[in-house]
């Protein structure tokens, strides 16, 4: 009798994998197909000098060796490491404060905030750099127009000309895009700190400021730990506004942009495909140790 | 038929050929059909074609340029134009900048674009032209400028190098950062540049073409007229001696040889029925260029544009087309480096030395 319980126990246990197995196939084959072999490809492809007119041959870590004496490269590298040092931490505090100024509000007008700062998320990203694009106008932006009219500067400022500014206009840009899921998740997350953990540390005498750190914010930290992962992803991936911006240009460039012109402008250039692969291994190593370093923190805490 | 723009046009055929997906024929320039894919081997020998009248009839700037240094014709030619700069009329009338404009010749010394550009800028006290640096695109323009202004070269003429370290070159550089109402912008290219004058902002444009006089930025709003009703004069870049070298434009056809004999057979067909037929005069008018050949199969094509004043008036400056450099080895790189080193100096590098640096950077990829 045991023994036939347990055989159908495991039968049911086998319909039950067979089952999950075949819903999570079309996701797992959409992962396969589009993460993991093109991942394994470009690991391949960056120990190659393969470029459009072939497959190229093995090359070794000639590439990344390149890679290290190429200017271009090493600036693009800093100025995505400046992008994901400014970024990730600015929206992390930003979307913290005004989530925690919100979602003690009613209904409605907590509604309200949620659509406004997930609007730019929401919103395309071209149009909304277009937007941008207008507002820093060199001749006719409406912020040249603001500063000169109320005499705080005499000349134009060229946003996205000058090297001075250009990239924190970028960063800004990315800054109001990025804080909108962090806001909605961390008033969520508020929303779900036990009360009762809350009051009794009230009742102990904890201050507010007490209160936040020891409790609040330890019940939030997986949310804290998802958003700093997914900020610092985005960041490194900054693509759409420096091609529809700056083309790179103005101490604009990002490791990202510089994969793609590479990979598909420079198509003479010998190699072209692997030596831009390599840069992707690269950015993908750099991502891959910050997240980790990320989740090792937050483990420890 | 997918239209394709110009500016990620070459990277959507990149990454069709990349996966064996090409289309049979595609309608394009010279840098892209014979540089980077006629070279590259993606492209069909369309030599042919052409039979000694054809040789005749089809202009030599334009047989030249669709056709490689080992001899292949990458590109069956089908129009072509020069490019050149325009001016705001009404703002340099203003100014009082018009007495230095020949507007019979269309062309003007660097002496009178200096004096020009001071005039202008001591009427409006603000930027009038921009050495556009944002990107490569429209980068024809600021070759052009640079090159005429005291007759330099960009390339040299065996088209293996780079010559931008030419002195006269530096002069030009030096002059232009130098001159008040002038700016080294490196947040326009071409394109914005273009929008930029068509709005009345900017009094100059260094990037134009007849395409662009018939219908400026492309806005609908009237030929040779700027948005706010000023009249717009083409001009050739002013040069010491007042004779201009204009970059071309040459457009035409290219198969990609996609393997299949069949296919390529009728992309030949078409591109006869489009370049060589009774029927070409129609595909010039569409493409409001000028055609790349004097006749085609017994239609005479050279008075295509009879009964048309501003195409008339415009084909003055087609006699003062400049040799077909862009063939030069590494022409992708240097197009890059070209408007970084723009940038550069546009920000007060010191000008020899940042040229050298991009130069060398050009000459390497070649």
């Amino acid at each position: 009798m045991a023994k036939q319980s347990a055989s159908m126990s495991r039968a049911l246990q086998r319909r039950e994998n067979t089952a999950g197995y075949l819903f999570m196939l079309p996701s797992l084959l959409f992962f396969v197909g589009f993460v993991v072999i093109p991942m394994i490809l470009c690991i391949f492809t960056s120990l190659t000098d393969a470029n459009m007119n072939s497959s190229g041959h093995f090359v070794g870590l000639n590439n990344f060796i390149r890679l290290w004496s190429d200017k271009t490269f090493r600036e693009a590298l800093v100025n995505t490491l400046v992008i994901v040092v400014v970024s990730v931490p600015a929206v992390c505090a930003f979307s913290l404060w005004v989530s925690s100024a919100i979602y003690k509000m009613n209904g409605k007008l907590l509604s309200a905030f949620r659509c406004i700062f997930y609007l730019p998320v929401v919103t395309g990203s071209v149009a909304v750099t277009v937007v941008w694009k207008w507002m820093y106008d060199n001749y006719n932006g409406i912020f040249n127009y603001i500063l000169k009219g109320t005499g705080l500067i005499e000349k134009n400022i060229n946003w996205l000309g000058d090297p001075r500014f250009a990239l924190w206009c970028i960063i800004l840009i990315l800054f109001t895009t990025s804080v909108g899921q962090p806001i909605v998740l961390y008033v969520s997350a508020l929303g779900n700190v036990d009360q009762t953990l809350v009051e009794a540390a009230q009742v102990d005498g904890a201050t507010n400021f007490q209160v936040f750190w020891k409790v609040k914010w330890a019940q939030m930290l997986p949310t804290t730990l998802y958003i700093l992962v997914i900020t610092t992803i985005n960041s490194f991936q900054c693509f759409a506004l420096i091609q529809l911006l700056t083309s790179g240009g103005s101490g604009t460039n990002t490791v990202m942009y510089h994969i793609y012109f590479t990979a598909f402008k420079l198509t003479e250039q010998a190699g072209h495909f692997g030596y831009a692969n390599a840069m992707g291994v690269v950015l993908a190593l750099f991502i891959g140790a910050l997240s980790a370093l990320q989740f090792k923190l937050a483990k420890e805490k | 038929m997918e239209y394709l723009a110009y500016a990620d046009g070459d990277d959507k055929v990149n990454t069709a050929l990349t996966v064996g997906g090409a289309p049979d024929l595609v309608l394009e320039g010279p840098q892209r059909l014979v540089s980077n894919w006629g070279n590259g081997g993606y492209m069909v020998d369309l030599s042919d074609m052409l039979d000694e009248t054809d040789k005749s009839e089809i202009a030599a700037s334009a047989l030249g340029c669709a056709t490689s240094a080992d001899g292949k014709l990458y590109m069956y030619p089908l129009v072509m134009t020069a490019h050149c700069m325009a001016v705001n009329l009404n703002a340099f009338q203003e100014a009082g900048a018009d007495q230095y404009l020949d507007l019979d010749s269309h062309t003007w010394t660097t002496d009178d674009f200096i004096k020009a550009v001071e005039a202008l800028y001591a009427h409006y006290n603000d930027t009038v032209g921009a050495v556009f640096c944002a990107g490569q695109g429209g980068d024809q323009g600021t070759r052009a400028l640079v090159n005429n202004l005291y007759g330099a070269s960009f390339v040299n003429g065996t088209h293996d190098g780079y010559t931008w370290d030419d002195p006269n070159n530096i002069k030009a550089l030096e002059l232009l950062r130098d001159m008040d109402g002038i700016e080294f912008d490196a947040s326009l290219a071409g394109g914005d540049e273009i929008a930029k004058f068509y709005q009345g902002i900017l009094k100059m444009a260094f990037c134009w073409n007849i395409q662009q006089q018939t219908d400026p930025n492309g806005a609908g709003t009237g030929t040779g007229k700027t948005l706010t009703g000023d009249d717009i004069a083409f001009m050739a870049f002013p040069s010491q001696d007042g004779s201009a070298s204009l970059c071309g434009g040459w457009w035409g056809f290219g198969i990609f040889d996609n393997g299949d004999a069949a296919r390529i057979e009728a992309a030949k067909t078409f591109i006869k029925y489009m370049c060589d037929s009774e029927h070409t005069a129609e595909a010039v008018k569409t493409a409001t260029f000028y055609p790349a050949r004097s006749a085609a199969e017994g239609t005479d094509l050279s008075n295509v544009w009879a009964g048309n004043d501003l195409m008339a008036e415009y084909n003055k400056l087609l006699p003062m087309l400049g040799e077909y450099y862009e063939d030069t080895k590494g022409w992708t790189q240097a197009r890059t480096s070209w408007w970084n080193m723009l940038q550069d100096i546009g920000e007060g590098a010191g000008i020899a030395e940042t040229v050298a640096t991009f130069q060398a950077e050009a000459n390497a990829a070649g």
